[in-house]
């Protein structure tokens, strides 16, 4: 089948991921990520230091800001700010830093549909780059269920999105990654799988639910991955540098 | 062996150790309200509080009021959609329902609460916006809908919800005469079924909330405002008459198993029920 953007054949294919990190000198760090057209860039300062009345005596202050592609921050940007600080507080190892801020600004810079999903693999870059300790590593994905066909896609575009009867999206942590092993490969047996956020709109039945988080699970371990090999990239480079 | 130097009264140790105590109910299978884990609070609807709007309802889940207000209004539509009406849903949180919303904009709560319903009822196709359609291009009605919180006591989202979407049922707008050009909107006589319609809800969603508490992530429904303030993660379920999902959020706290989100689904599917019946006995 050939899906709306026509890269893609599979209704299971994500688009083709990219990203950069370490851009800004001014952050402590700082990344791109990117689903095909969609971009967005996350810049994280800290630990810092945090106003008195935001202070927290026995952990890190996470503060988050979503800034849109166009025009001022509305509703919708400060409901993806909760999501992503409330997502984030179980991950950072907050006690470690008490009484100081971390600042998380994220930046949309180019819109082509799930942009929560990109926002949130950025952020999670930004913050390794930044060394701030954490937990686990998160990956997002977002899928719909086409209003035409039934079908499940995964990582819609804009386009996509408009034809969507109901729209998902999932953020797992690394904890429980498959780990792909040749036995696992001829069982596609369904994994218990363990959801960090889940959003989920529109009219859908239970079965399509879990069976959208089912898919998406798999599908962010290849995010996972990505996100292991490019920090594994930055490490050699930055090695190769100092040795030169 | 020798008794501790310190003893405290039961009020004393929750505000030192509010999780703690917390803690000491939930191994039991109880909340300090006396409820068990799985049992909603007490809820009353009453519709068409509000004389002066063209619907209204008040809702209460325990110690939590909504009163909202519809308001129709004429406008020009918007520029992509010509022949649609549209839905403004705002939640206010102030400091009269509760001292940890102080005075000045919306709260982050608050914008991400109107958010939230902002999109159960476009997403979820809750009313069709043609029917708001006055004439294409030119006139259509804007719904004004106001959800005031009057008392908090925690899971804002479900009082908000059900108290729109029983405010919805009851709007009654006035048939608009069309003289030359302008449209008039008589506001004499009372409004009957000739001189005014209701509008058409394709469905009602109503949704159920619940926290999750510890590293244990215990599932505490219809959290009140202190166990909503040391929980660390919420789920909200909103379904509609027909048992089909519109709605399900999982946010904070660490990861959830699939198994307690199909609890949640359960549990969610006989509230709402619960919910619907209340609401169409008042």
């Amino acid at each position: 089948m050939s899906r709306l953007d026509r890269t893609r054949t599979s209704a299971h294919q994500l688009r083709p991921f990219f990203s950069s990190q370490n851009l800004l000198n001014r952050a402590d760090g700082s990344a791109q990520f990117d689903f095909g057209e969609s971009s967005v860039m996350c810049s994280v300062i800290g630990p810092a230091e945090v106003k008195l009345r935001d202070e927290k005596l026995d952990k890190a202050t996470l503060e988050v800001v979503v800034r849109p592609l166009v025009g001022l921050p509305g509703i919708k940007d400060k409901a993806r700010e909760q999501a992503i600080r409330e997502t984030l507080e179980p991950l950072v190892l907050s006690g470690l830093h008490p009484r100081t801020g971390i600042q998380i600004v994220v930046q949309t810079m180019k819109d082509d549909g799930s942009i929560l999903a990109t926002a949130f693999n950025a952020t999670i870059l930004a913050l390794l780059d930044a060394g701030i300790p954490l937990k686990s590593i998160l990956g997002a994905v977002t899928c719909i269920v086409d209003s035409e066909t039934n079908q499940i896609l995964l990582d819609p575009t804009t386009q996509e999105l408009a034809n969507a009867k109901s729209t998902h999206t999932f953020v797992f942590d690394n904890k429980s990654s498959i780990t792909s092993s040749p036995e696992n490969k001829d069982q596609e047996e369904a994994v218990e799988v363990a959801t960090l956020y889940s959003d989920s709109t529109g009219l859908f039945s239970e079965e399509e639910y879990f069976e959208c988080a089912q898919i998406c699970y798999k599908a962010v371990q290849a995010v996972h991955g990505f996100i292991r090999t490019a920090v594994q990239k930055k490490l050699e480079k930055e090695q190769q540098q100092i040795h030169s | 062996m020798a008794t501790p130097a310190f003893t405290f009264t039961p009020s004393t140790f929750q505000k030192l150790h509010p999780a703690e105590f917390f803690r000491r109910f939930t191994t039991e299978g109880v909340r300090p309200d006396g409820r068990l884990l799985d049992a909603f609070r007490p809820t009353t609807v009453h519709h068409g509080v509000i004389s002066t709007a063209n619907g209204s309802a008040m809702v209460r889940i325990g110690g939590t009021t909504v009163v909202c207000g519809v308001k129709a209004e004429v406008a020009e539509p918007k520029l992509d959609a010509p022949d649609q009406g549209y839905l403004v849903p705002n939640v206010e949180l102030s400091p009269m329902c509760s001292s940890k919303f102080r005075p000045g904009p919306p709260s982050e709560q608050a914008q991400a609460v109107s958010e939230a319903i902002n999109r159960v009822l476009k997403e979820s196709k809750v009313l069709d916006l043609k029917d708001l359609c006055i004439e294409e291009g030119k006139a259509v009605w804007v719904l004004y809908v106001d959800a005031v919180c009057v008392a908090y006591d925690g899971n804002i989202f479900d009082a908000a919800l059900a108290a729109i979407m029983a405010a919805l049922n009851n709007v009654r707008i006035r048939k608009p005469t069309y003289q030359e050009g302008t449209i008039k909107v008589s506001g004499g006589s009372t409004a009957t079924d000739e001189n005014s319609f209701t509008l058409k809800l394709a469905r009602t969603p109503l949704s159920a909330t619940f926290a999750i508490f510890d590293t244990t992530l215990t599932i505490l429904a219809d959290p009140n405002v202190t166990e909503e303030t040391i929980s660390d993660g919420q789920i909200s379920i909103a379904l509609d008459e027909t048992g089909q999902l519109c709605g399900v959020t999982k946010i904070g706290a660490a990861s959830c198993s699939q198994s307690a989100m199909k609890d949640c689904v359960q549990s969610a599917k006989k509230r709402t029920q619960q919910l619907r019946n209340i609401m169409n006995q008042q």
